[in-house]
């Protein structure tokens, strides 16, 4: 027979090892739960949030609001078919070349083993990425090849288009840095793209190139 | 009249919170999805143990305070403490142990929440590392620390009848535990919908080409299949948001909830497939389990199950 609040041995239905006044406490702290929990998707959005949203997430639910408990975002986008979105690799060569083959990471690894050293990769990819993450990776990463200057990379697998022709597998840099322990003390030079770094130079003797029509 | 409509309405929706989350449930579910949670638990563990040291360890490449920007102030780590290669291991041996105790349903209450501190505390010492299927596990945990897990298929039980005491009756605490894993399940799959739709590749259908793209991270190759039928390729990419969007809405009806969790424990699976996460579609399908089990009262039909 379906178990009922009038058929329940207990006759309110209710646990009786549940008195009213925790039930009380436990609706409270569930409907403030559900409150975070809303807070939390709606804040976590990679599209941003409302500074109302921000300071009431902030300001009330912080203590609580962290990994792995509420604060997690939720948002797993699985692709939107950006660069970001790519499978990322970490590489590491001794800076003069040297005799040791790079290292390079998740190499022959597979499963959510491999897919931690790529998450670490992307991570490093990041522009917002603190120095001090890369420096360890490169002083990590040097002990193992026996060298205190080394190059860290981070190389992205090319996702061809789906009417591409040419769909031979590449890879592009999304990240370089150059990691070198002098004295104990770890310097970190970071490569930027040429082209985001380089002066956009008139030669000379040379006339301006004509503006582009509007 | 229009107040004691309103009065009917507030009573009808404090009574449906009530049965919802404080009617005594069978706590069987429960302890499968504890089972599975902690085999999952295992294996996501296990992927750390060759690289514990690489990463963790006293010269490791993911220092103490490196993970700052993806860690709010306030989030806390057991193994910040482990300075040495040997506390280190240790810590992480305990949390083994956590997860294997659980599975077998020994100390279960302990273990479950030593389990979710610990993998709270492994995830936020390298928060870059963890992945969606490690924040699923870690709501799993919490979940399962509430309630009363280990009252089924355990060796907590186990002992219990071979001292004689009574089988536990549905409780409240099961109750409270399984409205949880069902909140969340919804939550994460609404959540995940609303983040794919901001990206104009769920819109034009070609969002599953992209999943598959990826050379290295792919578990199933279906790249000549989608080269070969746009709209196949097209169908996978709106049957993913389309499944998505039931899955999140349908765990509220009586008359879908069945359905949507049953189609969940083998689409979410195949999500996580496709989409080189298997261990994310693991855990999301063992949100689904205690629903497709059909042992949750839904809101619209409280009378139902039980």
């Amino acid at each position: 027979m379906k178990r009922t609040p009038l058929t329940s041995p207990h006759p309110s239905g209710f646990d009786p090892c549940v008195s009213e006044p925790l039930r009380a406490a436990i609706t409270v702290a569930i409907a403030v739960y559900l409150v975070g929990l809303v807070l939390s998707v709606a804040g976590n959005s990679s599209s941003g949030a409302s500074a109302l949203v921000r300071t009431i997430k902030g300001r009330l639910f912080s203590p609580w609001l962290v990994p792995a408990w509420l604060d997690l975002g939720f948002d797993q986008r699985l692709t939107h078919g950006a660069t970001d979105d790519a499978d990322h690799v970490l590489e590491i060569v001794p800076h003069d070349g040297g005799s040791e083959p790079p290292l390079r990471l998740p190499g022959g690894l597979s499963g959510a083993r491999a897919q931690r050293w790529r998450r670490l990769a992307q991570a490093l990819a990041r522009p917002d990425t603190p120095d001090e993450l890369v420096a360890a990776v490169g002083r990590a990463a040097g002990d193992e090849l026996a060298t205190h200057d080394v190059m860290v990379r981070v190389l992205r697998h090319e996702m061809h288009d789906r009417s591409a022709v040419d769909t031979t597998p590449g890879m592009e840099r999304a990240f370089a840095a150059r990691v070198r322990v002098v004295d104990g003390e770890v310097q970190l030079l970071r490569s930027e793209p040429r082209g985001e770094v380089a002066p956009l130079l008139r030669r000379p003797g040379r006339p301006a190139l004509p503006e582009a029509a509007p | 009249m229009t107040g004691t409509t309103a009065a009917d309405f507030s009573t009808g929706v404090a009574a449906t919170w009530m049965r919802f989350w404080f009617e005594p449930a069978d706590p069987r579910p429960l302890a499968v999805v504890r089972i599975l949670a902690a085999a999952l638990g295992l294996a996501l563990a296990w992927s750390y143990t060759g690289d514990l040291q690489a990463w963790f360890g006293p010269q490791g490449m993911i220092p103490p305070g490196s993970g700052a920007a993806w860690r709010p102030r306030h989030s806390l780590s057991l193994y910040d403490l482990a300075t040495t290669a040997n506390a280190l291991w240790v810590l992480f041996a305990i949390t083994i142990v956590a997860f294997a105790a659980l599975l077998v349903g020994c100390a279960t209450r302990l273990a479950a929440v030593a389990a979710a501190i610990l993998w709270a505390s492994l995830l936020n010492r390298g928060p870059m590392l963890a992945g969606a299927a490690d924040d699923c596990l870690a709501i799993l945990l919490w979940c399962l620390a509430v309630g009363p897990c280990g009252a089924s298929l355990s060796i907590d039980r186990w002992v219990a009848d071979w001292r004689g005491r009574p089988r536990s009756e549905p409780s409240a605490w099961a109750r409270i535990s399984l409205g949880l894993l069902q909140v969340h399940a919804s939550v994460i799959a609404a959540a995940a919908l609303l983040a794919q739709l901001k990206g104009d590749v769920w819109w034009d259908g070609t969002a599953a080409w992209w999943l598959v793209a990826r050379p290295e991270s792919r578990f199933v190759d279906v790249t000549a299949a989608f080269r070969g039928s746009e709209y196949l390729l097209n169908l996978v990419s709106h049957a993913i948001v389309a499944f998505e969007a039931a899955f999140a809405a349908g765990l509220w009806f009586a008359p879908t909830k069945a359905l949507v969790a049953r189609t969940g424990l083998v689409a979410w699976p195949l999500l996580g497939l496709l989409a080189g996460e298997p261990a994310w579609g693991a855990a999301l399908a063992v949100f689904c389990v205690p629903c497709a089990a059909g042992e949750l009262r839904t809101v619209c039909n409280p009378r139902q199950g039980g």
